[in-house]
């Protein structure tokens, strides 16, 4: 199964927001994403509940798992995702 | 089997659509309903019973039966604030009964931070019909909120 492991950059881990924002992309991948930390159990990536719940803080790394056709573009794409400070306002001073 | 959320402070109802972030407006983390809190310092309560999954001092998420999660986030952009002005009064793990003390807070000092104290109470990974009857105007707190069909 392919998986990508990568270190979470949101400045405060994956609380509401950035998790919300992952699940969602999660949501739209097409194909069944999990998440876990390492050495743990995988859990639903496109649940915020068991997202929010495996309290993944900044600096974390992750285990991303997913399977099917598409399976490693959505995975790059999750990742990609994780591994970027998405506590950075989209709207505020610095860059996007 | 419907779960009837309650309100966990007291203040008056607003559109998650009218909460100052995009995250919640779009209803992306789930929908539901805020809160605007009364600007005095008060006690966040259990908005069900269930199980306290998460505590962190600006935010909960008790979950009730069929594995429903509800999560009160007390302000926007409050977890930045690193729990200051912020007293916890159970612990991450515990059962709780809808209506019982988590968190004491003062939403004045919030908002005199220069940050919303707005309260979205959210049905976390719930289809949208399924959450009805949003209370509106002045809702006090353990008053129905809204209902998790």
């Amino acid at each position: 199964m392919p998986e990508r492991r990568v270190t979470v950059a949101s400045r405060v881990g994956l609380h509401a927001r950035p998790a919300a924002l992952f699940v969602r992309a999660a949501g739209r991948a097409g194909v069944a994403v999990t998440i876990a930390k390492i050495g743990a159990a995988p859990t639903d990536a496109r649940s915020l509940l068991a997202v929010m719940a495996l309290d993944v803080r900044h600096g974390d790394e992750v285990v991303l798992a997913a399977e099917g056709a598409g399976a490693g573009a959505a995975l790059d794409e999750l990742a990609g995702l994780l591994a970027t400070d998405l506590d950075a306002a989209p709207s505020g001073a610095g860059d996007a | 089997m419907a779960v009837h959320v309650k309100a966990p402070l007291a203040g008056t109802a607003v559109e998650l659509a009218d909460v100052p972030d995009p995250v919640f407006s779009t209803a992306m983390v789930g929908p539901g309903l805020a809160i605007d809190p009364d600007r005095a310092p008060g006690t966040v309560v259990a908005p069900v019973s269930g199980t306290l999954v998460k505590l962190k001092p600006h935010a909960l998420v008790v979950v009730a039966d069929a594995g429903r999660g509800v999560l009160v986030h007390l302000g926007i952009d409050t977890v930045n604030l690193d729990g200051e002005g912020f007293t916890l009064l159970a612990n991450e793990g515990d059962a709780v009964e809808v209506g019982q003390p988590i968190v004491a807070w003062n939403p004045a000092d919030v908002e005199a931070r220069g940050l919303s104290p707005i309260c979205p109470v959210v049905a976390l990974d719930a289809a949208a019909d399924l959450v009805k009857d949003h209370a509106s105007g002045s809702v006090d707190i353990g008053e129905p909120l809204f209902t998790w069909n």
